[in-house]
C-alpha cells in the first residue's frame, strides 16, 4: 500500500465510502462562494497540513486518511477553517492566535484547505492537499485467435 | 518437422526481432483493445447463449452461458486466461514470448475442464463410451481412457503490419503425459474498425497437432494409431458497445478437423463449430 507522506497512520480505499467527519462542525454548514473572494493584504497567519501529500498506488482509487491541520497567527484572530471541495467542513475560532483541527477523510482529488474571514469572504491563508497518482504504463495486450473471445 | 519448422521460425523471428529488449509501450498510453495497463488484473464475463458442437461420439455439444474472461501483464510477464507467459522482447510492431498453454483436445471429454470452466454446470462425466470400430467384421471396444489436463510450452512470436495481427506459437507437451508437439498459427483480420454499427474482425489460422497429441486424445494402441493433424479455422467476431460498460458481442468459428482426428473411430464430425452472441460486463 502506498501512504501518504508525513501520514503516521494512513490507509487508502477502494470503496466509494464517504468522508467521516471526525469533528463536530457545530451544526453550521459552510456556505463556500463561487465567487473566490480575494485574499486580505497584511495578514501573517501560517497554515500547515499533515500529511500535504497523498500518493496513490496503481490498485488504489482514493486516499482516506487523518488530516491535521494548525495554523498559528501573531495576534488573536476570529476565522474559520474551510474545505473548498468539502462544504460539510467548518471549523470556527473566536479570538484565537492559533488552533488545531483534525478530521478523517476520503478523497480522490486534491483538497483545498481555507482559512477565512467569520463571513467566509477573505481568505487569510490557503494549502492544499495534493494527491498524487502512481503512473500507468500500458503494454501491448496479447491475442488469443484460439479463445472464444479473441 | 517440428525441428525444421521451429528453425524457420526462430530465423525470422531473428530477422524481424524488436530492437528494444525489454517491453517497450511506445504507442501504448492508454487503454484501448490492444493495450492494458501494467499491473492491473483485467475480469470480464459475457453472458448469452451459444454452442460449441463437439465432435467426439456419445458427447453432447458444449453450451455457452457464462464466459468468464481474466488477464494480467507485468512489465514482462502475463496471464491470458489459462495461457501464462514471459514476453522476452517487445517492439512497436512484434514481441517474442515463452508461453504456456493448456492443450485444447480435452474440453471434448471432460465437461469439467477449465477451458469449459462456467460454459456449463459441471457433470465431470467425461467420456467413457463403449464405441466400435465401424469397418471391423465384429464390434471392438475402444477402450475408455483418461486424459489428463496437458500443457504445452514454447516460443510465441507476434507481429502487426498493416492492422493484421499474426502470431506463430511452437509448443511442446510439458506435463509428461504425450510429449507430443503442436503449431498454432493465425492471423487477425479487421473488416470494420469502431464503425458505426460496430467492430467486425476475421481470424484465420491453423492447429498442427503432432502424432503424440492426436494419439493421445484420439486413438488407442493396435486399434487407432494415428499421424498428425492439421486443423484450420476460421472466426467472426462482432462487436459493438451497449450502454454503460456493457458490450455485445457474437461471434462464429468453424474448424476443420485434421484427417488424423476426424478418422478416429471416436470422432463422427469432422469440424467444430462454435457460435455465441452475448453481452460483456468488464470490471
Amino acid at each position: 500500500l502506498s501512504r501518504p507522506l508525513l501520514a503516521p497512520r494512513t490507509r487508502f480505499s477502494r470503496g466509494a465510502i464517504a468522508a467521516v467527519i471526525a469533528l463536530n462542525c457545530g451544526g453550521m454548514a459552510a456556505t463556500v462562494s463561487a465567487d473566490e473572494p480575494a485574499p486580505a493584504s497584511g495578514v501573517d497567519i501560517r497554515l500547515q497540513l499533515s500529511p500535504r501529500v497523498c500518493t496513490l498506488a496503481l490498485k488504489d482509487k482514493r486516499c482516506q486518511t487523518e488530516v491535521h491541520a494548525s495554523w498559528q497567527a501573531p495576534r488573536q484572530e476570529s476565522l474559520c477553517l474551510i474545505v473548498l471541495q468539502r462544504p460539510d467542513v467548518k471549523r470556527c475560532w473566536e479570538n484565537y492566535s492559533e488552533g488545531t483541527y483534525s478530521i478523517k477523510m476520503v478523497f480522490a482529488d486534491d483538497l483545498t484547505f481555507q482559512l477565512r474571514d467569520p463571513e467566509l469572504r477573505q481568505i487569510l491563508s490557503s494549502e492544499i492537499l495534493h494527491v498524487i497518482r502512481e503512473a500507468i504504463h500500458y503494454r501491448h495486450q496479447r491475442r488469443d485467435p484460439w479463445n472464444v473471445f479473441e | 518437422m517440428y525441428k525444421l519448422l521451429l528453425g524457420s521460425l526462430l530465423a525470422s523471428m531473428a530477422f524481424a526481432a524488436p530492437s528494444q529488449t525489454a517491453p517497450t509501450e511506445a504507442d501504448c498510453q492508454q487503454a484501448s483493445d490492444n493495450c492494458a495497463a501494467i499491473g492491473r488484473w483485467n475480469f470480464s464475463v459475457a453472458l448469452g447463449a451459444g454452442v460449441r458442437t463437439n465432435p467426439v461420439i456419445h458427447s453432447q455439444d458444449i453450451p455457452l452461458v457464462v464466459i468468464p474472461q481474466v488477464s494480467y501483464y507485468g512489465k514482462r510477464v502475463f496471464l491470458n486466461n489459462l495461457d501464462l507467459g514471459f514476453t522476452l522482447a517487445e517492439g512497436n510492431s512484434s514481441s517474442i514470448s515463452l508461453i504456456a498453454s493448456p492443450g485444447y483436445d480435452r474440453v471434448f471429454f471432460y465437461r469439467s475442464d477449465l477451458q469449459n470452466i462456467f460454459v456449463s454446470g459441471f457433470s465431470g462425466s467425461g467420456y467413457n463410451a463403449t464405441v466400435v470400430r465401424s469397418d471391423a467384421q465384429g464390434a471392438v471396444a475402444f477402450p475408455p481412457k483418461s486424459r489428463r489436463i496437458t500443457y504445452l510450452a514454447g516460443p510465441e512470436w507476434t507481429f502487426k503490419f498493416e492492422g493484421v495481427t499474426g502470431q506463430v506459437d511452437l509448443l511442446h507437451e510439458i506435463t509428461a503425459q504425450d510429449h507430443g508437439n503442436e503449431i498454432r498459427a493465425a492471423l487477425g483480420i479487421p473488416l470494420i474498425e469502431r464503425g458505426r454499427i460496430g467492430s467486425l474482425g476475421v481470424n484465420v489460422g491453423i492447429t498442427w497437432k503432432s502424432a503424440a497429441i492426436v494419439n493421445y486424445y484420439y486413438g488407442s494402441p493396435n486399434l487407432y494409431e494415428a499421424g498428425s493433424a492439421l486443423n484450420p479455422f476460421i472466426k467472426f467476431k462482432f462487436s459493438r458497445p451497449l450502454s454503460g460498460k456493457w458490450r455485445l458481442d457474437a461471434l462464429v468459428q468453424y474448424e476443420r478437423l485434421g484427417r488424423a482426428i476426424a478418422n478416429s473411430p471416436i470422432v463422427t464430425e469432422d469440424q467444430v463449430v462454435t457460435a455465441f452472441i452475448g453481452a460483456t460486463y468488464p470490471f
